[in-house]
């Protein structure tokens, strides 16, 4: 196929064009992180594929497919799905607000019929979405400081307090700092960049001490000191640094983590996957993971940053930063850098919800790839 | 609501601002992964082998392999003290474990009352976690068994096999070996008092500590060195495999052997009957103790279970005192036994042995009036050895004054503590001039020895007293005839030989002076006249046995009432000595007999027992036995045999009691060795 081909009208709409221009290696990627995160969990349940290592692949499998189908998606149906997406999940927040099934001391899971699902994950999307779509018909001045940027202020406030309340700080914070993330990829003026970063520092201390809970208190407490309380908050911060000290260099080998495999690490599947890995394949696997995921990460800015529309570049930085985000959050609170947050480490932790979310996420990232050369109309209706 | 126009150099401005900003974006991920990657630099290349040591502690647990305890043999390789197996039923507490649950379930496979029960509640809340609580032990086999099947559905209980100690021969070495006990606060003091660390043994349960005698002065010897069992746990602390090439072996407790014999011990405690007192035999060659008997006994092995407040209580309440080792920490008058070492005294003071002093039966002097036990007429010293008479050493002891004695029974022994390895002797007193001064220093009047003390002293009375050890000591000397013997009870631990504890020096009196003493304690034996001659016929042919009574008083006379024990009630009667050594021709055994509050003079109580266990001893002596053709049964014993009784220390008016005069024999003497019946 030559490229006078591809300017032919309408050659770029058919579907086996489209296939071939999806991000192939982007795509092996993924699967290396995903695969890498079945071998762990093999190697965690005693060298089985149950319980963990073969749902994983079966999942991952087919989010790879849902996320390939997504990236036939013409852009249009991601702008037209931005605001009713966003809704829906705002909705669905309050109901969990209202009816949502207790786990752990949170109320974070809606239970409708057979499913059993977090609304916050469909926010995160829905967030981007509509935050993409606001900007896609916003004037560079306007987005640099003007009264409508309380707009995009107010879609990211919602589902952050909403979230916050459940409470799961570390969703709250990921949905508020992607927020925060497009609004200052959008151009917002640098001077609301210094006043916000000024806030923070202001804000933060003052959380720790009025909103946050006793136990998310304690959980930064033990962070500077997990030696304070070995057996109780410190525990899984002390136990996943033992985990990755203990890997050294090379690693203790496949399946002969004793931190993991004699349940020393907590959580070993999921929030502290990276942990378990560390102590098997040591510092030359966290490093390979950590590579991997930085080429997904630039990567996909690339994709953002040849997209002709606004609303796909917006929206797949914005979804590589949520990604980002869970690297980061994750990686340090397993290092001991960050408390305790329910951050999974995405791909590689098992976990269906995450998993769907970041699947979907690059299916619009693979979509704004495929139709990187179609305009997005900003015409009537920009608003709604 | 405007709608907001675009136009065509806004979006290529809008896209230039997304541009620097996705970059920013990027750096500043990229930085964040940098971030990272140092700190697992940091964690898994420059900390890594702190962390790898801690992922080790997490991973693998030592668990505490008790040596066994050393065996304590007597000096043929016979075992006084061993360990048998012991089934123990224990529960270590594990996380978020129902203990009320658990108590309950145990309560269903072996017997444990409502107050067991809520104790043991208690005492595994309150244990520290992963250390073991004895619900149990000495279960039988049933009971075991019962438990190890149910074992793995009933977390944090185990049913092991540890040891005990056990003392095959119970009370016979009760008061030598003594026992082992729980280990007590006091004892985890003694040891962070001296500095030093505690051994993790003393917390492990069922662990013993030595108490008393052996067990006690040699508890690090016997004890051993702890192994451990290298095991690998989870996070729950259960056991997920052993690892048995990091286990290191215990170290078993040293073998200890003494010098005492069993048989000699056992007949000893046998012949003392429900008497109390004590027997000491010793080698008066090398001064290895063959028998420390002191009764009544106690059984070694109810203390090692623990003894019950009521058992604790009639063992320390009765009047016969149990749990008092008799052999070397009860001091006593030696009464007559003493009075070889006066006689030694005058000897070396320069007394004519052959000298007689007349014994009408009683001496009037310094106002008060000195009985001797019979009237015995003229005697020479070699008499009055013979008939334990009291004037004779009155006047004696009058004329040479306390020095000279007091040092003959320092030279051989009295007095003093030997290093024989246990705890617990008493030295006791031998008086004289220096030590009056000392002893009455806040009382001035009294410092200085007056005339009238030394009379007593020649009869073994007033400020003397000694253990029944030193008096086997000095018996020894007195046999041994020229070296200072002195008793060792340690004779080798794990194989090594162990010196005796105190140096042994020359007896400073010349041979002919004991050669004419050790003639009197013969005469004693073997004179048909001797105090104690039917009492110490050995029944062996000329292997002879020689020796000397005594009678200590234990209280003043009344001036109405009569000398004779008979009639006052048993904590008030005379002590029972008798002192033998034999074969007289080349002594071999020395011994010591007392029987406290034994009434009668030291001929009836002290002298056959004395006898029975010389026998004993000198029939399992291999040379004396190729000596004997065939024994001789022992004479029959009258048991109205004359006494000889103490003086009374208080003057006493009137005319002494009337003593009955010794009665005929009526056996004829042993035939020589050899003769046929």
């Amino acid at each position: 196929m030559t490229a006078s081909a591809l300017t032919r009208p309408g050659e770029r709409d058919r579907l086996i064009v489209k296939f071939a221009e999806i991000d192939w290696t982007f795509c092996l990627v993924l699967c290396l992180i995903a695969g890498a995160g079945a071998l762990i969990m093999f190697s965690a349940a005693d060298l089985s594929w149950t319980p963990w290592a073969a749902p994983h692949l079966i999942r991952f499998s087919i989010f790879f497919v849902m996320m390939i189908v997504l990236a036939m998606c013409p852009l249009r149906w991601w702008f037209w799905s931005a605001y009713p997406v966003y809704i829906v999940a705002l909705v669905l927040l309050v109901g969990v607000e209202v009816a949502g099934d207790v786990s752990k001391g949170a109320q974070r899971w809606l239970v409708i019929g057979p499913l059993r699902f977090q609304p916050s994950e469909i926010m995160k999307i829905g967030l981007v979405l509509a935050l993409a779509r606001f900007y896609h018909g916003m004037s560079a001045d306007s987005a640099r400081a003007s009264w409508w940027l309380l707009v995009p202020a107010a879609l990211i406030a919602m589902p952050t307090l909403l979230v916050a309340h459940q409470p799961d700080l570390g969703t709250s914070l990921l949905i508020l700092f992607t927020g925060v993330a497009i609004m200052v990829l959008a151009g917002l003026s640098w001077k609301f960049i210094a006043a916000g970063v000024g806030s923070v520092m202001v804000v933060a201390p003052m959380m720790y001490f009025f909103v946050l809970h006793e136990y998310q208190r304690k959980r930064v407490d033990v962070l500077f000191n997990p030696e304070a309380d070995p057996s109780g908050a410190g525990y899984h911060i002390l136990q996943s640094k033992i985990a990755l000290g203990a890997g050294g260099l090379l690693g203790k080998g496949f399946g002969l983590g004793s931190q993991s495999q004699l349940n020393f690490l907590p959580e070993k599947h999921t929030d502290f996957i990276f942990a378990a890995l560390a102590e098997e394949f040591g510092f030359a696997g966290c490093f390979s993971i950590l590579f991997l995921y930085g080429a997904v990460i630039f990567m996909a800015l690339r994709i953002a940053s040849i997209s002709h529309s606004h609303f796909g570049r917006l929206a797949t930085a914005g979804l590589t930063a949520t990604f980002a985000l869970y690297v980061l959050i994750n990686g340090a609170m397993v290092m001991g850098l960050a408390p305790v947050v329910g951050v999974p480490m995405p791909l590689l932790s098992y976990g269906g919800t995450v998993m769907m979310t970041v699947m979907i996420g690059f299916g619009l990232v693979q979509s704004v790839r495929v139709h990187r050369y179609s305009e997005v109309s900003s015409g009537r209706g920009a608003l709604l | 609501m405007s709608e907001p126009t675009i136009f065509f150099s806004e979006v290529n401005e809008r896209q230039g601002a997304f541009t620097r900003r996705a970059f920013l974006l990027g750096g500043l991920t990229g930085l964040g992964l940098t971030a990272l990657g140092g700190r697992l630099v940091h964690l898994q290349v420059l900390e890594a082998q702190r962390y790898q040591k801690l992922a080790q502690s997490n991973q693998f647990n030592f668990r505490l392999v008790p040596p066994p305890r050393g065996l304590i043999l007597d000096r043929d390789g016979i075992t006084l003290a061993s360990n048998r197996p012991n089934f123990r039923l224990l529960v270590s507490r594990e996380a978020d474990m129902d203990v009320e649950k658990t108590v309950a379930d145990l309560a269903q496979l072996v017997p444990l009352d409502e107050k067991r029960q809520a104790r043991l509640i208690r005492d595994i809340k309150r244990a520290p976690k992963k250390s073991p609580v004895q619900v149990m032990e000495d279960m039988s086999w049933e009971e075991f068994s019962r438990i190890n099947v149910r074992a793995p559905e009933l977390p944090g209980v185990t049913a092991d096999m540890g040891e005990v100690r056990v003392y095959p021969f119970g009370g016979a070495f009760a008061h030598v070996i003594g026992y082992v006990a729980k280990v007590n606060d006091r004892d985890i003091k003694a040891v962070t008092d001296k500095g030093l660390t505690v051994d993790p043994l003393l917390y492990n349960p069922g662990f013993r500590i030595g108490r008393q005698g052996v067990e006690k002065a040699f508890d690090l010897e016997l004890r051993g060195k702890a192994g451990a069992q290298k095991q690998e746990v989870d996070a729950q602390g259960r056991v997920v495999r052993n690892d048995p090439e990091g286990d290191i072996p215990a170290t078993p407790g040293k073998e200890i052997r003494l010098t005492l014999d069993a048989d000699i011990q056992q007949r000893a405690l046998e012949v003392m009957g429900e008497e109390s007192g004590a027997i000491v035999m010793l080698d008066c060659r090398t001064g290895d103790l063959l028998c420390m008997v002191s009764t009544p006994s106690f059984d070694a092995n109810r203390f090692v279970k623990g003894l019950s407040t009521p058992e604790y209580k009639a063992l320390s309440e009765y009047e016969r005192k149990p749990l008092l080792d008799k052999a070397m920490s009860g001091t006593y008058p030696p009464g007559s036994t003493f009075k070889p070492m006066v006689a030694l005294a005058a000897l070396e003071a320069g007394v004519d042995p052959e000298t007689r002093i007349n014994c009408p039966g009683s001496w009037y002097y310094g106002g008060r009036t000195w009985r001797c036990w019979g009237r015995h007429g003229a005697q020479n010293m070699h008499d009055a050895i013979k008939n334990s008479c009291d004037i004779y050493f009155y006047q004696t002891a009058l004329r040479i004054g306390p020095d000279p004695i007091a040092k003959a029974g320092r030279a051989f022994g009295l007095g003093q503590k030997f290093q024989i390895g246990i705890p617990g002797q008493k030295a006791g007193i031998v008086p004289d001039r220096a030590w009056k001064k000392k002893a009455f220093a806040r009382d001035p009047r009294n410092q200085i020895w007056f005339p009238g003390e030394s009379p007593s002293f020649g009869i073994g009375q007033g400020y003397l007293s000694v253990n029944p050890l030193q008096l086997a000591v000095m018996t020894a000397r007195l046999a041994n005839g020229h070296t200072a013997v002195t008793p060792r009870l340690i004779k080798s631990i794990a194989g090594v030989d162990q010196p005796h504890g105190d140096a042994e020096v020359d007896l400073p009196y010349p041979r002919e002076f004991l050669e004419y003493v050790r003639g009197g304690m013969v005469a004693v034996a073997n004179d048909t006249s001797g105090t104690a001659y039917r009492a110490s016929q050995l029944g062996l042919g000329d292997i002879r046995m020689a020796g000397k009574t005594g009678t200590a008083q234990v209280r003043s006379f009344d001036k109405a009432k009569s000398r004779s024990s008979a009639s006052v009630r048993w904590g008030l009667k005379d002590h029972n000595w008798y002192i033998a050594f034999a074969p007289i021709d080349a002594p071999r055994y020395a011994m010591a007999v007392l029987i406290e509050h034994g009434g009668l003079g030291g001929g009836t109580a002290a002298a056959p027992r004395a006898r029975e266990v010389m026998r004993v001893a000198l029939l399992k002596d291999p040379e004396i036995r190729a000596r004997i053709t065939q024994p001789m049964p022992m004479p029959e014993l009258d048991e109205t045999a004359p006494v000889e009784g103490a003086a009374p220390e208080e003057a006493v008016a009137g005319p002494p009691p009337a003593q009955p005069a010794p009665a005929p024999p009526t056996t004829p003497p042993p035939t020589p060795t050899g003769a046929r019946r």
